[in-house]
């Protein structure tokens, strides 16, 4: 019997499933061990030509053996089997195959391949775009990997922070020894390590004088931190480095319910220890399961009692393979033969019994499925064939400078290795261990097929698709990856860069450093989108912010309406009404009687001191300085620009002390902004800004019977509109301020939020008695648009200016805001600018967002930025931003909105359809 | 979750040396520098902007000494007190954080004012054992929850 294989002890006690078939492992096991360990050698298809793949390596390099982990929501496509440790119960899976693994009908592709090499998509889909369309839909089924799971993921992803004197990436000799040293004078560690278990190559090559564990103990009692199955999968500015940590396996369910961690470390130094990646080498059917690195079949047998071939061809050009001969004679595997690349006598003693052929490199494989069948080598220019089922190979060792090159770090080329090492770096960060001395590995010219000699496994790039990239112009390192995909697969190139890189040297007749290196980027190993969202993978990306009244509302059992990070009550329908049944019915109540809405989300700035007038003229566009105590006025702010920013009301509620609202959205904008001025434009000034948004909640109330019901509750007349009183309801104080915003009296009463509740029930109660109700974000709407009032987000659209929004005649006259001479600009007082206006209808619903023109096939002259319908009288109206719109009043147009394929006529008014007069706000 | 209380934000906009004399002068205590706090049994205050503390308590001492040098404004309504008590306070802080919650950089008795995923929050080291952040109300209840989660992790 041959291909790979473990002998039972009994310890195989772990079950999990591949493809639906049931295996057993051992604990430590990664899935790739677990596979080969029970006889399974073909764990994969390839990317293009779906060609049988099997396991090539034993870390994260690994191009081959991507599987999906796991069920449902927690499905992880394109996990390396080499990188997952099994788990009770695992669910693994192959992908890219169809029906099986075993027969893949698209295998067929494989037959075709001489037709699909480098530049096939480019030379064969072009044409009009709308044919892309058809091409995209064959080739994503035909080509790629696993697929993304539909079910959302039901577990957590933690974000969290570190701050360290040192961090040591990877626990193998060198990051052991560099992370003790350190913790020993003194310092803060923390070290991280990819695999479960620390050691890295002494898992490997045991060292008896190092011992893994007692170090890891010496650094936690000195206070270390040591991270395991965590990947330093980023290097930023300033020693700052995001760190992936698997907190279980992938697919498996979290007991804390957390899967990941994303670190984020700040750190004083990093001492990086990341190792060698062994470099395969190109012959014809490389890819075939059977063909793995040699050191990885070291591992297997050492770490994990796996035999992975019984009949062992080994290729090499340096002394580290001769150690996995060691390790596969004393398993028990027969090495039918030592190719070495060199010269005769150059490496070490072969183990007794191993023959060496100097001057030797493999040519072709021919295999079965799980393993290899034969192996055919060049030796000293003649071909020799050797009956084996496993070739292990070894074209030198690439080292792991990825984090290096992401710190902003240099390379230097290392000519006996044939690599690229660490050299100088701008961050205080150092290399340390066999990433700066990788051993001498002369470069191999390659035998054997080209195109079916791959260099990049993932994506099925052959030596013959460098050199068609290269007969076809393409000389830059830069444009051979692009051209040919070469490490654009989710290994990022890991075992192919410096296989395709000397063969473009090759062909260039250049040196490998002259050819050129592509730029290594984060993250150095796939990272999951869930990882990156963190807890906002969940929650739309956000906390949601609650208002005050929230629990008062749910009992109301209120559409809930998202505005900002906010949840406000859209409507409160009754008897199963509809959202616009619901909201109509509450404004027509406002309009005859009284509703009240919570505004609590209102932004509000309380500023103080002799100079707060003097900040407010600064910050609002309007006159601030002539209020008088107990009054208040209508306001906008604008930026520098004289674009209006937001709009709100100014209180003087005190000689020294006024209250400033603006609008819900924008009141975070607005914080920023008066903080600005107050503290960088005007330190000097005496006064102080303080966001009160939150302290206070704030409560509506409008309607013809609201003066009535107000005074019922603070037991005195309330102000008149735009005025303000301090009182008390409900045996709390508060402020009432007599503005509108429906068109009907009204006031806002603002309370401290942690005694709104007592004050809302006692308002609602009231307006309940009087035959009025609550009424929702939907018929404010309804309200202010009837009414012609601006809201931020629509007619206010950071495009806007005062005279645009026929705001013009409050400016304060004696300028000095902010904006005041950004307005002064010619173009923003041109005659087509767009104009706010009203619309109404001559036919049908008028479509929000519309496009307004004058005949069929015209250019957009304005949009409609709100559109609703008379409350009371019924028909359509709408806001809108029309060129030249203010002195276009009566003029016909058409709304349209082709994606909708909605119409109206309409005709231009002024944009205030109630009480132009300002009447009702009167007593 | 702790007892709504009575919060202030104070301001000192000019004569800050004589102001803190005379803050001093009634209180019996020095105001605190940035990032730092001080306090009796009575009131506390914590300071997280050059010229701005966090007052917790009663203020009517503080407003009588003020003067035309600053202003007190209530802001007690919007904040919720959490206190964060226990062995892994600090470690639950790191918890989507971005300071450094060691007792060598935020020691009891030091003054933060940080993002904690995404939600601005102050912080106060009441001592080894606990801290007390005084959070958006807004966000109160999403932020106990984010931490209530993250507890499990801790081994707490």
């Amino acid at each position: 019997m041959s291909g790979p294989s473990r002998s039972a002890t009994g310890d195989e006690t772990i079950p999990f499933t591949f493809d639906g078939n049931t295996y057993h492992a051992r604990p430590g096991d990664t899935l790739a061990a677990a596979l080969l360990a029970n006889g399974v050698g073909l764990v994969g298809r390839s990317f293009k030509y779906h060609r049988p793949r099997g396991i090539m390596t034993a870390g994260i390099e690994e191009p081959n053996a991507l599987v999906t982990v796991g069920t449902g929501g927690r499905t992880e496509p394109n996990t390396r089997a080499t990188d997952v440790f099994v788990y009770p119960g695992m669910v693994a899976k192959s992908q890219n195959r169809w029906p099986s693994l075993s027969f893949d009908v698209a295998s067929i592709f494989g037959l075709a391949a001489p037709a699909l090499g480098a530049g096939f998509y480019y030379k064969t889909f072009f044409g009009p775009a709308k044919h892309w369309m058809l091409y995209e839909g064959f080739i994503r089924r035909a080509a790629g990997l696993g697929n993304a799971p539909t079910e959302a993921d039901p577990d957590n992803f933690s974000h969290k922070a570190g701050f360290c004197d040192v961090l040591v990436v990877g626990a193998g000799p060198a990051g052991l020894k560099a992370a003790l040293a350190a913790a020993e004078a003194g310092k803060r560690v923390m070290l991280v390590e990819q695999d479960a278990v620390p050691g890295g190559s002494l898992l490997r090559d045991p060292d008896p004088a190092i011992d893994p564990a007692a170090m890891i103990a010496r650094i936690k009692a000195l206070g270390g931190e040591v991270l395991l199955r965590t990947t330093a999968s980023g290097y930023w500015d300033h020693n700052f480095l995001t760190l992936t940590q698997r907190l279980v396996e992938p697919g498996a369910v979290p007991p804390h319910g957390f899967a990941q961690r994303l670190w984020h470390v700040r750190a004083g130094r990093v001492i990086l220890a990341t190792g060698l990646i062994e470099r395969p080498v190109p012959f014809a059917n490389n890819d075939h399961p059977g063909v793995m690195l040699s050191q990885a079949v070291r591992s297997y047998v050492r770490r994990w009692g796996v035999l992975p071939g019984k009949r062992v061809v080994i290729a090499t050009n340096n002394d580290d393979a001769y150690l996995t001969a060691e390790a596969l004679v004393a398993a028990g595997a027969e090495v039918v033969a030592l190719l070495d690349a060199r010269a005769p006598g150059s490496g070490p003693t072969a183990p007794a019994g191993v023959q060496v052929f100097y001057d030797a490199k493999p040519a072709k494989v021919i295999g079965r499925k799980h393993a290899l069948r034969k192996v055919t080598a060049v030796i000293g220019g003649s071909e020799h064939s050797f009956d084996a089922d496993l070739i292990a190979v070894s074209g030198g060792f690439v080292p792991v400078a990825h984090l290096h090159m992401q710190a902003g770090g240099k390379l230097t080329w290392n000519e006996a290795a044939q690599a690229f090492i660490p050299g100088e770096t701008p961050q205080a960060c150092e290399t340390v261990g066999a990433a700066l001395n990788p051993p001498s590995a002369p470069a191999i010219a390659p035998a054997g097929k080209a195109k079916t000699s791959f260099v990049d496994f993932q994506n099925d790039v052959s030596l013959a698709d460098i050199d068609l990239a290269w007969q076809e112009g393409y000389r830059s390192v830069e444009h051979l990856k692009r051209y040919t995909t070469l490490g654009m697969a989710t290994d990022q190139g890991k075992t192919s860069n410096m296989v395709a890189l000397s063969r473009l040297a090759e062909k260039q007749h250049v040196t490998v450093p002259e050819a050129g290196l592509t730029t290594f980027r984060p993250p150095f190993t796939p990272v999951t989108m869930g990882l990156m969202a963190g807890a906002g993978a969940r929650n739309a990306g956000a906390h949601v912010r609650r208002i005050p009244l929230h629990s008062l509302h749910e009992a109301h059992d209120p559409i809930w309406q998202p505005l900002g990070y906010w949840f406000r009550p859209r409507a409160y329908p009754v008897n199963g009404e509809s959202l616009q049944q619901a909201a109509l019915r509450e404004a027509r109540t406002v309009r005859t009687v009284a509703g009240l809405s919570d505004v609590s989300t209102l932004g509000k700035f309380e500023v103080s001191g002799p100079d707060a007038a003097a900040l407010l003229e600064l910050v609002c566009a309007t006159t601030v300085g002539k209020l008088a105590v107990g009054r208040g006025r209508y306001t906008f702010m604008c930026r520098e620009d004289g674009f209006v920013n937001d709009d709100g009301t100014v209180w003087r509620l005190a000689e020294n002390r006024y209250l400033l609202t603006s609008s819900t959205g924008g009141a975070d904008r607005m914080a920023h902004f008066i903080s600005y001025v107050r503290n960088s434009l005007r330190p000097d000034l005496k006064c102080s800004v303080v966001n009160v948004q939150e302290h206070y909640a704030g409560i509506a109330l409008a309607g013809p019977q609201a003066r009535a019901i107000l005074a019922s509750l603070i037991g005195a007349e309330p102000p008149r509109h735009m005025g303000y009183a301090p009182g008390v309801l409900a045996g709390v104080p508060v402020h009432v301020l007599a503005a509108s915003y429906s068109g009907e009296r009204a006031f806002e009463i603002h309370v401290e939020a942690t005694h709104a509740a007592p004050v809302w029930q006692a308002i609602e109660h009231a307006t309940r008695a009087a035959g009025g109700a609550p009424y929702g974000l939907e018929a404010m709407e309804l309200l202010r648009i009837e009414k012609g009032h601006v809201v931020v987000g629509g007619e206010v659209d950071g495009r806007s200016t005062p005279h645009d929004l026929g705001l013009g005649g409050m400016l304060n006259k004696a300028g000095g805001f902010i904006g005041a001479a950004g307005l002064t600009r010619p173009a923003l007082s041109a005659p087509d600018r767009n104009n706010l206006v009203g619309l109404v209808s001559l036919d049908g619903p008028i479509p929000e967002g519309g496009m307004l023109i004058q005949r069929a096939g015209q250019s957009p002259q304005g949009h409609v930025t709100a559109a609703a319908r008379r409350i009371l009288e019924g028909g359509a109206i709408a806001l809108a931003l029309l060129q030249g719109g203010h002195k276009r009043h009566g003029e016909e147009l058409i709304v349209t909105s082709p994606t909708r394929g909605e119409k109206a006529r309409v005709r231009v008014t002024a944009p205030h359809f109630y009480d132009a007069a300002g009447e009702r706000y009167r007593d | 979750m702790l007892p709504a209380a009575p919060l202030h934000a104070l301001e000192i906009w000019s004569n800050p040396q004589a102001v803190a004399t005379r803050i001093e002068k009634a209180l019996g205590f020095a105001l605190p520098v940035m990032n730092r706090s001080a306090g009796n049994d009575a009131i506390t205050l914590l300071r997280y902007e050059p010229t701005v503390w966090l007052v917790e308590g009663d203020v009517a001492v503080i407003a009588d000494t003020l003067g035309d040098d600053g202003a007190l404004t209530a802001i007690g309504g919007g904040i919720v007190r959490m206190r964060l008590a226990g062995p892994h306070w600090r470690d639950l802080l790191l918890e989507g954080g971005f300071f450094d919650t060691s007792a060598a950089a935020f020691p009891a008795g030091a003054t933060a004012a940080t993002v904690i995923d995404h939600v601005g929050v102050r912080l106060w080291a009441e001592s080894d054992d606990a801290c007390i952040a005084y959070v958006p109300a807004s966000y109160a209840l999403s932020l106990h929850h984010f931490w209530d989660e993250a507890l499990p992790l801790l081994g707490a």
